[in-house]
This record gives structure tokens, sequence and C-alpha cells, in this order.
């Protein structure tokens, strides 16, 4: 009985000095910002303050070296050069909110030697796990591929550094950032099931829904904040005013039934729980329509309707990157052969292709990124008080 | 044993004494380290949190509560929070009570079987049996309603309305109350009823006079989950209360966590209005518990907890939980399954089951890291749900029977996480462990950490539960055979307390499955679990995939309940 007594005891006092260590370190806050594990000795990044913009970096990293030194670069010797110095690296982190990020990472570790680990999640989390990694010198990624919003906050945190290539100058006008590219579009979309809408019967515009013979028939989504305000700028262009449009939005959802999130909405339309979606994601539409669901967002003589709302997905470089020349093959990657893996899961690529593009004809409306992030509240009252408003009407 | 404890009680102070001189006894030490581990892991997120809702940049602030409590409108959204939660609460705790009363204390068929299709509801993600429910009973699309209609000619479900939301969460909370009155139902001495009935008692009065009473601890312990809980949920009103424009109070704290910079301020006000619900309901269980031998049934005196025959009523007790189970877990899992077979959701036709395929199925196996998430859930869910009963053993222990001023703290202590939302709780752990020496950030560990302080309110209540139905007495006679206090906790306190131990551990180990809103923030690359993947098949809008992998991760947790059943009928009280 002795011995395991004695093991016993020694046991519990590890446990009582580990939780101790702990308790003082986790009271400590930032007392252990330097304490880093796996900050690497390598590099001597120098992240600026979280709260600082992007002028205030004071040193060039050792990732930002490298950037330059490709950037200044191009055509083949570029690539060739690039690819060597990556694959020498042999290793790139990714933090991404793209669900199809799998498809990419497949192609580019097939071209390439070179592993890739990524870590996904939604783009709230994406950033937080960024700001939170940034903030304690934890380097854990190299590249940085989210929504617009994420994107933004993480150029004005100067955390991002700029990328030069002739593929960049290839992206649509809306997917050009200082320091980030876009890759990809999301695109909300007016969808219908073909069963409840007969052909010749399709919605023309967002006005024609706010009839009441749609009542209970269509659908809005709740978090959709980004489209609403998208259109309400576009609308105040047209000259509309402000009672206007929140009356147009009203009517519109006082016709609603409201969802949350766009996959319950693209599976209740195909379903017939209502006829109508007013922000699907034209990738959610044309995915089901491959697998032979009954919606559609154009008409069978190709009419849809307008405008269309556009927001980026894009990617960028972090200048604390450990793996830089890597991040740099991974844009060029993601903005050449990615393209096509981004077509095959029916999303709409940021580099237009001349003969084959998903937007031609339309009337495009980017969201209003800046309003969304410094006036972030204000809008997102807005919106709930309409659809909660709506509900009221009725 | 009493020659072995003594024994024991010898070689420890004669040799121990004499060679660590300055260290304070086992039992400080196990219940003192226990104690810091509870008070660490529930401080840390705590503090976050407060920190968060208390302090901007200008210094101290009620700023939060302003935002999150002074909107229009608060009224009805608290009258239908309160509505909802009150309601869901009360479905879960009178189906959970009484399947756990049938299942236990009487000789209804089939038990093991019953036993796993109550938990059902559990393992299901919440998202796919929401879901599974508008497919069912929405006006528009229901099942039910179409197969009802030609008979009464109304269509008298839909799910979109304070009824269904109750219904849902309902039923979906019923496997916690479930198994907390499994513990309390099987630690329970039938001889106090059979008194009753020989006196002359009905069989209703006895479980309405007796029974109940004596199983108050667990039904107050079930309540303080399900109304902090319900309160809480926001998957159900989302997906079926806003539809109709029934908003609650959380629909609120979605908007300002999810836009840039997201308000944790007004997430911490709500979580603090919970806390303080959280704080009365402990200290109000502590009272109860209190009232000692009130209900401790398991005594030095001998019993078997015999079933009750039900006799006549037995069939009609049979095909009533068949009715039951029909409508609750085989009817939504049908549709599950169906809708896992189809490569988009359409209502059954003849037309629909020619183009059934098992693409999805191939899918699921075929994604990357399938196996991966599948082997790293099985290690923090067994992981987690040992760690936090072993450590809610000990503490249960500390505020049930020890005398220790102050000990009604740890009880609060252990509790806290359950207010403190995913996310916060993510960033707390995230933000302390990027500062700590040795590497946590990036491994199994710092999701095995989140784990364990989400589960331990759990944890505790299903500990402590089952430790007020223990009497002292037991432990006592083993300390006057001079057992040490580690014998008789470890020999005579946890055989006891096995009930309770075994409902909390199955319940933890099948929710960490599901653990989604802290895992999202703190996974890492090669440490994926399987939520993350569900996750982004939802977000991916793959539904019928999605459906798949509820359909398998269904059978696989069935499996493991089942398992875990016989283990625990054969180390815990029998009840044959």
């Amino acid at each position: 009985m002795e011995r395991p007594r004695t093991k016993l005891i020694h046991f519990t006092i590890g446990l009582v000095m580990l939780a101790l260590a702990v308790g003082a370190f986790g009271c400590g806050g930032d007392a252990g910002g330097t304490a880093t594990t796996a900050a690497p000795t390598g590099t001597t990044a120098a992240p600026s303050d979280a709260t600082t913009t992007t002028e205030a970096a004071p040193e060039t990293s050792a990732a930002e070296a490298v950037y330059a030194k490709f950037n200044a670069m191009t055509g083949q010797e570029r690539h060739d050069a690039l690819v060597a110095a990556a694959e020498e690296e042999g290793e790139l982190n990714i933090y991404t909110s793209n669900t199809d990020m799998d498809d990419l990472v497949d192609v580019f570790e097939d071209l390439y030697k070179i592993d890739v680990n990524v870590y996904r999640g939604n783009s709230e989390s994406v950033l937080q796990r960024v700001l939170q990694e940034q903030a304690a010198d934890y380097f854990g990624n190299d590249i940085l591929e989210t929504n617009a919003l994420e994107l933004n906050v993480a150029q004005e945190k100067g955390f991002l550094s700029e990328y030069v290539s002739e593929l960049r100058d290839l992206v649509r006008p809306e997917g050009l950032k200082p320091m980030w590219t876009a890759s990809r579009f999301n695109v909300f979309v007016v969808g219908w099931n073909t069963e409840l809408v007969k052909p010749g019967e399709e919605p023309k515009t967002l006005e024609d829904l706010a009839d009441p013979k749609w009542k209970g028939k269509i659908s809005m989504e709740v978090g959709d904040v980004d489209w609403f305000t998208a259109l309400y700028d576009y609308y105040t262009a047209e000259g509309k005013t402000n009672d206007e449009i929140v009356d147009l939005f009203s009517r519109l959802a006082a016709n609603a039934k409201v969802v949350k999130g766009h996959t319950v909405q693209g599976e209740l339309l195909s379903a017939g729980q209502f006829s109508v979606a007013l922000s699907l994601y034209s990738h959610t539409v044309d995915k089901a329509v491959k697998k032979g669901a009954p919606v559609a967002w154009k008409t069978a003589d190709g009419s849809f309707v307008q405008p269309l709302v556009v927001r980026p997905n894009g990617e960028a470089l972090m200048k604390t990157a450990l793996h830089p020349a890597a991040a740099l093959l991974f844009m060029d990657f993601e903005l050449a052969e990615g393209q096509q893996v981004i077509a095959d899961a029916t999303r709409i690529g940021s580099v237009a292709s001349a003969e084959n593009d998903p937007l031609v004809g339309a009337m495009v409306v980017e969201v209003p990124e800046d309003k969304l992030l410094n006036e972030g509240k204000k809008w997102d009252d807005l919106y709930a008080q309409i659809l909660e408003g709506g509900e009221k009407v009725k | 044993m009493m020659q072995r404890a003594r024994d024991a009680v010898i070689s420890m102070q004669g040799s121990g004494r004499r060679r660590l001189p300055m260290l304070p006894s086992a039992q400080t030490m196990i219940t003192g380290g226990v104690v810091v581990i509870i008070g660490y892991l529930a401080l840390v997120p705590l503090f976050y949190l407060l920190w968060g809702t208390f302090f901007d940049e200008a210094g101290l602030t009620l700023g939060a509560f302003g935002r999150a409590y002074s909107d229009h409108g608060i009224g009805t959204l608290f009258s239908n929070s309160l509505r909802f939660a009150g309601g869901a609460a009360l479905l879960s705790l009178v189906v959970g009570t009484g399947l756990a009363y049938l299942n236990v204390r009487t000789d209804v068929p089939f038990k093991a079987l019953f036993f796993a299709a109550s938990m059902i509801p559990l393992v299901i993600p919440g998202i796919l049996y929401t879901i599974a429910w508008i497919f069912l009973a929405s006006a528009e699309i229901g099942l039910l309603n179409k197969l009802v209609e030609p008979v009464i000619g109304t269509q008298p479900f839909n799910v979109f309305s304070i009824w269904g939301m109750i219904w849902v969460e309902g039923l979906h909370l019923s496997p916690i109350v479930f198994l907390l009155m499994v513990a309390a139902f099987r630690s329970m001495d039938p001889s106090l009823e059979e008194s009753a009935l020989m006196s002359g008692a009905g069989k209703l009065t006895v479980f309405r006079r007796i029974t109940v009473p004596l199983v108050r601890p667990a039904v107050v312990a079930s309540i303080l989950i399900m109304v902090v809980r319900s309160i809480e949920s926001f998957e159900v009103p989302a997906l079926l209360g806003l539809q109709d424009g029934i908003y609650v109070f959380t629909s609120r704290i979605y908007y300002t966590l999810r836009s840039y910079p997201p308000d944790f301020g007004a997430a911490g006000a709500l979580a603090i209005t919970l806390l303080a619900i959280a704080v009365v309901g402990v200290f109000v269980s502590q009272r109860l518990g209190s009232r000692g031998k009130s209900f401790q049934t398991v005594t030095g005196k001998g019993f078997r907890p015999r079933p009750m025959a039900l006799g006549k009523w037995r069939p009609v007790a049979g095909a009533g939980i068949m009715l039951y189970f029909l409508v609750t877990v085989i009817a939504p899992l049908t549709v599950l399954l169906y809708t896992s077979l189809l490569r988009f959701y359409a209502t059954p036709s003849l037309a629909v089951f020619k183009t059934m395929t098992l693409n999805n199925y191939v899918e699921v196996f075929h994604m990357d890291s399938a196996l991966r998430a599948l082997r790293n859930s099985f290690v923090l869910g067994i992981g987690a749900a040992t760690i936090v009963m072993l450590l809610t053993a000990v503490a249960a222990w500390i505020v049930v029977r020890s005398k220790v001023r102050g000990r009604g703290i740890v009880d609060q202590l252990a509790f806290t996480p359950l207010v403190i939302p995913g996310i916060v709780l993510g960033l707390a752990l995230s933000f302390v462990y990027l500062r700590f020496p040795v590497p946590v950030y990036g491994t199994l560990l710092i999701l095995l950490i989140a784990y364990i302080t989400r589960y331990m309110p759990y944890g505790m209540r299903y500990a402590s539960t089952s430790m007020h139905q223990i009497s002292s007495e037991l432990e006592e006679s083993a300390q006057v055979c001079a057992a040490s206090w580690w014998q008789s906790f470890r020999r005579v306190v946890v055989p006891l307390l096995t009930p309770g131990l075994v409902g909390g551990w199955i319940y933890i180990m099948v929710v960490s499955f599901r653990e989604l809103s802290s895992s999202i923030l703190l996974y890492s690359p090669g440490n994926e679990v399987l939520s993350i993947l569900i996750w982004e098949q939802y977000e991916n809008g793959q539904f019928t995939e999605l459906a798949a992998l509820g359909v398998l991760m269904v059978l696989a947790l069935v499996v493991m309940v089942v398992v875990a059943y016989r283990l625990g009928a054969k180390v815990g009280l029998r009840s044959e």
C-alpha cells in the first residue's frame, strides 16, 4: 500500500503545481507574450502592434523581403524561382473560411512538393484566431483566405503584405484591394422553385416580390445585412429616399418567411417550403441544379432579377509568414489553375474568362465593405428592425 | 477489507509521516487539488467574459447591459424566451422523468434498446433534428400533415410556432433529464414505496407522494440545467421561430456576435443574467440537499432496487413507449435516413424513390479527414467524460459531504461554464495558451481543456445529485474500520455513485461529438473533430451528405451507448 500512496501524493502535488502555474499564467495576461512556443527563431518578423495601421510596421520582416524579391520578377523566370524556393520551404499553412479549400489543395499538392496544412472555420473564427495569434506573436498561418470584411480588418491591422503579379492584373476590378486579392465572388441571386413558380411567372424585380400576392411565399435570410446594405446603396443611387427603401424592404419582409443560413434556405426552397428566396448564393442554386433539384435563378431565356449583389472572397500574404515563397506560389496558383477548380465547384472565380463569364449581362452591385466595417451596428439594427417590423405588418 | 485498510493506516502512520513530515493528508491534497483545478477551469473564461462586459477603452462601464437590454420590444423578447424556455424545460422534465421511471423502476420490455432510443435525440446534431422536424410538421411540406390531412381534413401540425419550438427543444433536451433521473431511480430504495403500497396507497399516490419527493434533488438539477440551456438555445428559435416572427432574446445576441467588431460585452450581459439565475438555482439545490437524510436512500441497510411489476399495464406501457418512439425518434430518424439516400430533398413519391442512391455515404467515407476526425472525437469524448466525472465526483463529495466552510462555492464555480458562450470560452483559452510555456495551443490538449470546462457543470449536477442519495453512514463505517479517506472514497463512495457517474459520462461523451462553437476556434490542422466536418458539409450546402453523416453518427453512438449501458449495469447497482 505504501508505494501507490507515495505515487498518489506526487501526482497530487504535480496537479496542484500545474494548476497554480497555469493560474499564474492565466491571470498574467500579456506578460507572457514573449514566451511563445511556435515562433520560429529563423524569422525576424516584427508584427506591428494590434492597434496600429498599415504604415506603422517598423521594419521589413523576413517574409516581406522574400515577397519583395519575387514581386519584382515576372513570367517563367519568376515561376521557376518561386517553385524552387517554395519547395525548399516544403510546407504551407493556410487559414481559410473557404469550404472548397480541399479541392484546391489537392491540385496544388499534386503540382508541387509542398505539404499544405489547412485550418478552416467560419469567417468570424478565422479572423478571431488571427487576431489572437498575432497579438501573442504566434505565427500560425502564411496565407489568409476569407471574406472581404475579415480581410479588410486584417489589412487595417497591418497583418498583410502586398502581392504583385501579372495574374493579379487579370482579376475583376471589384476584387482588387490594396493588401488582398479576390479569388472568387459570392453572388447573391433571387432563386425560385421551378415547380411552384411556373415559366412566365418568375419575378423580374425585387419590387414584384413586394406585391401581397407573394405573401408567405418568399424567404429572406436573417443575417444578410451585407446584401441589404448593397441594395440600399443601389436604390439610393437610383434616386430612392431612405423611407422609400425601408418601405420596400418592409413590404418584402411582410411577405417573407425568415430563415437562418443559406444552406437551410436553399434546401427548404427545393423542398417547396417557400417559392422564392431573395438572397441565395448563386453557387448554392447551381449546385442544386446540377443534382437535379427543381430550382433556378435564371429563366429559360437567361434573364434574372437585377441587380446582382457581389461580395469578393480573397486571399492575402501574411507579413509574418514562415513559408513566404510557398504562400506566394499558392496565391499565383489560385489565380491561375485554381480558377478552374473554383469554377468546377460552381463558384464564380475572380478572373473573368472571356468565353464564359457567368456575370455577363449582369448589373453588378458591390457590398459596401467600409460601411459594414465602420457602421456595422447601424446596418445590423436597421435590417433587424425591418425583418421584425415586417412581421408585425401582417 | 478491514484488515487491509488497517494495514494501510498503520503503514501510513509508520512510514508516510516519518518521511514527509510537512505534507498535508491525501484528503487535503486531493480535495484541494480538485478545487484548484475546478476554480482555474471556471475562472479563466469567466474573467475573460467579465472583462469584456464591464471594461472598454474608457474603463469600467455598464454600457454592455444597455446595448443588450434597452432595445425596442424587449418585453416581447423576454416573454417569448420565458415561454419557450419554461415550456421546453417542462416537456423535457416530464418526458425524461417518465421514461427513466419506466426504464428503471418497472418491468417494461426491451430495456437496453429503450435506453439507447431515449438517447437518440441527444445524438442527432441539433440542426439535423430541427430540420427533420420541419420536413415532418411544416404546414407547407410536412409529411405528418400530408398523412393526417386525408383522415381528419385539416393540417393539425405547425412546427413554426412557439409550440413547435417547445416540442423540438424539449425532446432534444430530454435525454439530459432522462440520464439524471435514471441515476436517481437506480439508487432508490424500493422498500419505501412498498411500505406505502402495503399501507393501501394507490400506485399513482405512491409515485406522487413517495417517489417524486425522494428524487427531488435530481428534479431540481434537471430544472436548473434545462432552464439555462433553453434560454441560451439559439438553433431551434432561429430555425423555427424566425419564420413567423417569433423572436427570442438570443436572436439579438446572435447579431451582436456576428458583426465586426463582435460585441462580446452584450453577449456577456446576457451570460451574466443567466449566471445570476444559475447561482440562485445552485443555491436552492444546496439548501434542498442540506435537508440531509430526506433523500438518502442508499444507506447501511442493504436493498436491491427491484423493478415494479406493471402487471396488466405492461402491454399498455409497452404500446405507449412504442408510440412515443415512433413519433420522437423513428419519425425524424426515418426522415434523415430518407434524405441521406437522395440527391436533394423532395417529398416522397415513386419518382423520388427511383433516384435513391448511396452516393452520400460514399462521399462521407471519401472525406479526407473523416477517419482522423472520428478518432479525435472519440479520444476527446472519452477523455473529457472521464476526467470531468473524476473531478466532479471529488467535488460533489466536498460540497455534499465535507464540512469545509465555503464548500458551496465549489458547486457554484463548477456550474459557471454553463452560461459562458462557446466562442468566448474559445477566445479565453486561446488567449491564455498562446502565452503558455508548454505547447498546449495547436494540440488536441486545448480542445480537451475546452470540453472539460464546458461539460463540468453537467458532470457536477450528475455527481452531486447522486451524492445526495448516499447516506454518510457507509463512509463512516469504513472510517471506523480505519480506512483512510481515499480508501473509503475509492472503495465505498465511488462505487455507490456509479449510476450518476455513468449517466454523466454517457452524456458528456455524446455531446462532445457535437461541440462546435469553441472547437471551431481551437482546433488545428491534423486535430480536426467530427463537428467541424459536419459544419463544413452544412456550410457547403451538402444537406443530403450531412444527413448521411448524421445517420452514421447515430449508429456509432447507439452502439457505444448500449456498450456503456451494459458496462454500467455490471459495475453499478443492478436492477434485475
